[in-house]
């Protein structure tokens, strides 16, 4: 078992896990919250319970909630890159 | 190259999906699909087989996924060699399981 943790969250899987937009280049966007549905290369898509929303990574900062509770902020520019390659690359950085 | 622990995040992410893909099933199959495609990219990339009980989930053919009673049916058959056939109800491609293989867990 390798269970989610703020050291590996890069490399790991954001569908499902609950997530909070706390800074975007689009102040519309900042406040959404939600369960993480769908990635892809550049977005993330969210649903808020009423809707879903796409947000592009690169330029907002995600608020996660892993299983655990913890909630660890992430810089979405550092999640740019399709889901099963995200996986491998990030050797050791932070 | 991939490390251990891309592996190990690896096989995590694909328990992770599979299960979601389950939960998510009845509302979106679609979503279930996307899930259990992107589980089998993870797999792919880091070089990893799928274990066998979601291997099983997983029509051989067309790669949808299987919920039995829904779009795949399961059957025991004693025909020749007993095994358990897996009919997918979107192809109808068969995969066929072999009983009784000492007892490395096969089938069951």
């Amino acid at each position: 078992m390798t269970p989610i943790t703020p050291r590996n969250i890069l490399r790991h899987e954001l569908i499902g896990l609950e997530v909070e937009v706390v800074d975007d280049s689009n102040p519309y966007n900042i406040g959404i919250s939600g369960r993480v549905v769908d990635e892809t290369r550049n977005t993330l898509l969210i649903d808020d319970g009423a809707k879903e929303r796409r947000i592009a990574k690169e330029y907002a900062t995600f608020r996660f909630r892993l299983p655990d509770g913890t909630l660890v902020e992430v810089e979405g520019a550092k999640l740019v890159g399709r889901p099963e390659d995200r996986v491998k690359r990030r050797i050791r950085r932070w | 190259m991939v490390d251990r622990e891309a592996r190990e995040i690896a096989l995590e992410r694909i328990r992770i999906l599979f299960r979601l893909a389950d939960e998510v099933f009845h509302q979106n199959p679609e979503r279930a699909q996307r899930y259990v495609d992107l589980a089998r990219r993870i797999a792919m990339r880091v070089r990893i087989h799928l274990p066998r009980d979601l291997r099983r989930r997983i029509c051989r053919r067309c790669k949808g996924f299987l919920v039995p009673g829904v779009n795949c049916r399961v059957r025991i058959r004693q025909r020749r060699e007993p095994h358990v056939a897996i009919t997918c109800l979107r192809c109808g491609a068969i995969m066929r399981i072999p009983l009784r293989r000492r007892g490395d867990g096969e089938g069951a």
